[in-house]
């Protein structure tokens, strides 16, 4: 019935249309009457025209691309954002599909062996901290972004973070979500210890004294970590040490700030204030599990993983406090970004550059910030009232200093050659002062000596 | 006559072939080849010659690894002691021991990896071990199990032995239901106690399943991996005190990349693990043809 009263209204419409007169005026002749104003009011309906996307920033982005993109850890908790990103790079860049995987605790392994099964990935996930990207920008299968992006590209993120992990000076990522190094600390041990939270050392010197006072007031053990896969960078930042010469012909490991640095960490273990299986470990989850279980009195971390804390432990995620991480000799904070990184040979790096960046850029930065603890490597993301506005819950309370912190986060690591195997060295290196009772510039020494015959 | 050719066999065993090939003898060959190069996964192969045998002979921890996966071969004898004990025990008509016997294989379907992080709890310092120790005032403070280089092996082969114990017992069970009754019938009647009867009678009984149980688990000893990687957070033992052949050879491969180098202690392993199993089969085959 309505339908049927709809369209005798429509046709009625089309039949006084026709029997009406014209609606534009004809041209005016000189004998005729002066024509009367007529305001004629149209509504006209237009479909904009689609512009450019103001994040499609990469160009030749090749039609019909299928990529691969591999992250580390990230599903489930973060599959409504992964999707979500990968949902919008592709309204910015149409045509473009993605297949994503996430790898987790295989990661390392899985990426090693897709590269040598010719199966790699064309984005990845990798970690600076790790050493994953120099690992494999070495090997030459990642692709040098220093040639292959435009500066207007590169200005998006904080300079420090894109002169990080750099091969014979290029760069091969993309910085991704950083971490602010904190302390977490465990209001009631530490307090039951005598000490005040805002007292916490500003300087890593300041730790074995603590350790001392925690043991000897409560019974537990400090929840400390030797970076085993990376204890040249430890080594760089807490101990001020030169790692290698300018020239990159010899190591200089066992000058006497690295035998000081060396030897507070013996002094700890014969003191018997560090647990030492988390002292010695390369899963980082034995540290964190033993603080997030109540027995630690701090323990130094990002503020993404206090959500650890609060799942597995809410009771102490009531007595949590937050303070600076205390720095080393250098006076420097290493650089904490993740970052994404381009297969060299892809068939379609434009459009796996365009993927890489998409997810590095300020606004895809921002909305993972809102998802989880993390800080974007891009300034501009910090202009969003999210990070101006006052913490509430811990988990958010370095969001105001951020931008700060990750702006001076500088990368002071130089390209080591035979970077593994000088760590191997140096591990051993230090279980024999740690544990065997060499002393540690005998140690050292010796280590440098291996080290040096590695260098062609 | 003549024998006519058939296909039909090769029809049967070509997938069980094509198999072998490709998961046994393709990775053995690769192996022995990429022994003689400098492999590092991503980049190719360089042909090195004998230089990774070389570097074997004079690396201190290849020899302590070799030491350790040695030592790790007690766990054979003390398997067998326990599992056939045990399979004694559960031998019998008793309520329940359909229950006990469940429970003593329920570690074998538990997995290693599982076992071993429940492992790492209770070991762990602030753990149910040293938890139980402190309360009975038997140790004043809390002893770091895992970070003690003296007893990462140690707990490395209990964890086995436990981890194996009711996959073994099941075995030696198996064979002691099949022994004769009339056997032990016999041995009463000719004076035998309880545990003369077990020696005399069930023992040599035992027999095949002891040569079975001894290949098995000193070869599983030998390649033992997953205790040690989770009980030592994936680094060895502090001063490499729980590192095995075969997480060298993981380390190696995977740690510090040097495949080629890998695939050296890979050979060497090999060599050692055939040896072994041909003098273990011989030695008990002999001891089987002096018992009859």
């Amino acid at each position: 019935m309505r339908t049927k009263v709809l369209s005798l209204f429509v046709l009625a419409s089309i039949v006084l249309a026709a029997c009406a007169g014209a609606a534009t005026p004809a041209p005016a002749t000189e004998a005729s009457v002066p024509p009367t104003p007529v305001t004629i009011i149209r509504e006209v309906v237009v479909t904009p025209t689609p512009g450019p996307n103001p994040e499609a920033v990469i160009q030749g982005v090749e039609p019909n691309a299928e990529i691969t993109f591999w992250t580390f850890w990230l599903s489930p908790t973060f599959d409504d954002f992964i999707n979500g990103t990968i949902a919008r790079f592709q309204q910015a860049y149409p045509g473009v599909t993605v297949k994503w995987e996430d790898h987790q605790g295989t990661f390392l392994d899985d990426y090693r062996n897709s590269v040598a099964a010719g199966t790699q990935p064309d984005v990845a996930n990798l970690s600076n901290g790790e050493g994953w990207v120099s690992e494999f920008a070495t090997k030459g299968v990642l692709l040098n972004l220093d040639d292959a992006v435009p500066q207007s590209v590169k200005d998006v993120y904080f300079p420090g973070l894109w002169r990080v992990s750099l091969v014979d000076g290029k760069n091969y990522q993309f910085p991704w979500y950083a971490a602010v190094a904190v302390e977490l600390i465990n209001t009631q041990l530490y307090t039951q210890a005598g000490l005040k939270v805002e007292e916490f050392p500003k300087t890593v010197a300041g730790l074995p004294a603590l350790c001392k006072t925690i043991k000897a007031m409560t019974g537990t053990l400090c929840d400390i970590r030797l970076t085993v896969n990376d204890l040249p960078s430890q080594m760089i930042y807490e101990g001020g040490v030169k790692f290698i010469s300018d020239d990159g012909k010899k190591f200089t490991f066992d000058s006497p700030e690295a035998v000081t640095w060396l030897q507070m960490y013996v002094d700890m273990v014969k003191a018997g204030v560090v647990d030492r299986t988390a002292l010695m470990t390369d899963q980082d989850r034995v540290a964190l599990d033993l603080f997030t279980t109540g027995k630690a009195a701090f323990f130094q971390t990002g503020p993404q993983l206090i959500r650890e804390v609060r799942t597995n432990n809410p009771g102490l995620y009531g007595y949590l406090a937050v303070v600076p991480a205390p720095l080393g000799a250098s006076g420097a904070m290493p650089p904490t970004a993740m970052a994404i990184s381009v297969k060299k040979d892809t068939p379609f790096p434009n459009a796996s550059i365009a993927l890489a960046q998409f997810f590095t850029n300020p606004r895809s930065m921002l909305e993972f910030s809102k998802v989880v603890s993390i800080y974007p490597s891009t300034p501009a993301s910090y202009d969003d009232p999210f990070f101006s506005a006052k913490p509430v819950a811990i988990e958010d309370s370095a969001k105001p200093i951020a931008k700060d912190i990750i702006s001076r986060q500088t990368d002071l690591k130089p390209t080591i050659p035979s970077f593994k195997d000088v760590n191997e060295i140096l591990l051993q290196a230090i279980q024999q002062a740690l544990f065997n009772n060499v002393p540690a510039q005998q140690a050292l020494t010796d280590a440098v000596t291996k080290a040096n015959a590695l260098i062609k | 006559m003549t024998k006519r050719f058939s296909l039909t066999p090769y029809l049967f065993l070509g997938p069980a072939l094509l198999g072998v090939a490709v998961f046994v003898l393709y990775p053995i060959a690769a192996v022995i080849y990429y022994s003689f190069t400098d492999y590092s996964i991503i980049t190719p192969p360089v042909w090195i010659g004998l230089k990774n045998f070389q570097t074997l002979v004079h690396d201190a921890i290849f020899w302590q690894a070799l030491w350790h996966s040695l030592v790790y071969l007690l766990v054979t004898p003390i398997l067998i002691f326990l599992c056939i004990l045990l399979a004694i025990v559960v031998d019998r008509r008793l309520p329940g021991i359909y229950a006990f016997r469940a429970l003593y294989y329920i570690p074998v379907i538990s997995g290693s990896i599982a076992v071993g992080i429940a492992w790492r709890l209770m070991l762990d310092t602030n753990g149910l071990l040293n938890g139980i120790l402190l309360s009975l005032e038997l140790i004043r403070e809390p002893i770091q199990w895992l970070a003690e280089p003296a007893y990462t092996l140690p707990i490395a082969m209990l964890l086995t032995i436990w981890l194996g114990l009711g996959y073994y017992m099941m075995i030696f069970l198996a064979g002691l239901q099949n022994i004769p009754e009339e056997l032990y019938d016999a041995a009463v009647i000719d004076g035998c106690n309880g545990w003369q009867k077990h020696w005399y009678v069930s023992l040599p009984g035992l027999r095949p399943q002891v040569t079975f149980v001894a290949v098995i688990s000193s070869l599983a000893a030998l390649q033992v991996f997953n205790e040690i990687y989770i009980l030592t957070g994936g680094l060895g033992g502090i001063l490499n005190s729980g590192v095995t052949i075969v997480f060298y050879l993981w380390r190696q491969a995977f740690r510090l990349q040097h495949a080629g180098y890998a695939s050296a202690v890979a050979l060497v392993l090999l060599v050692i693990t055939l040896a072994f199993s041909i003098v273990n089969i011989r030695l008990l085959e002999r001891g089987a043809e002096a018992g009859t």
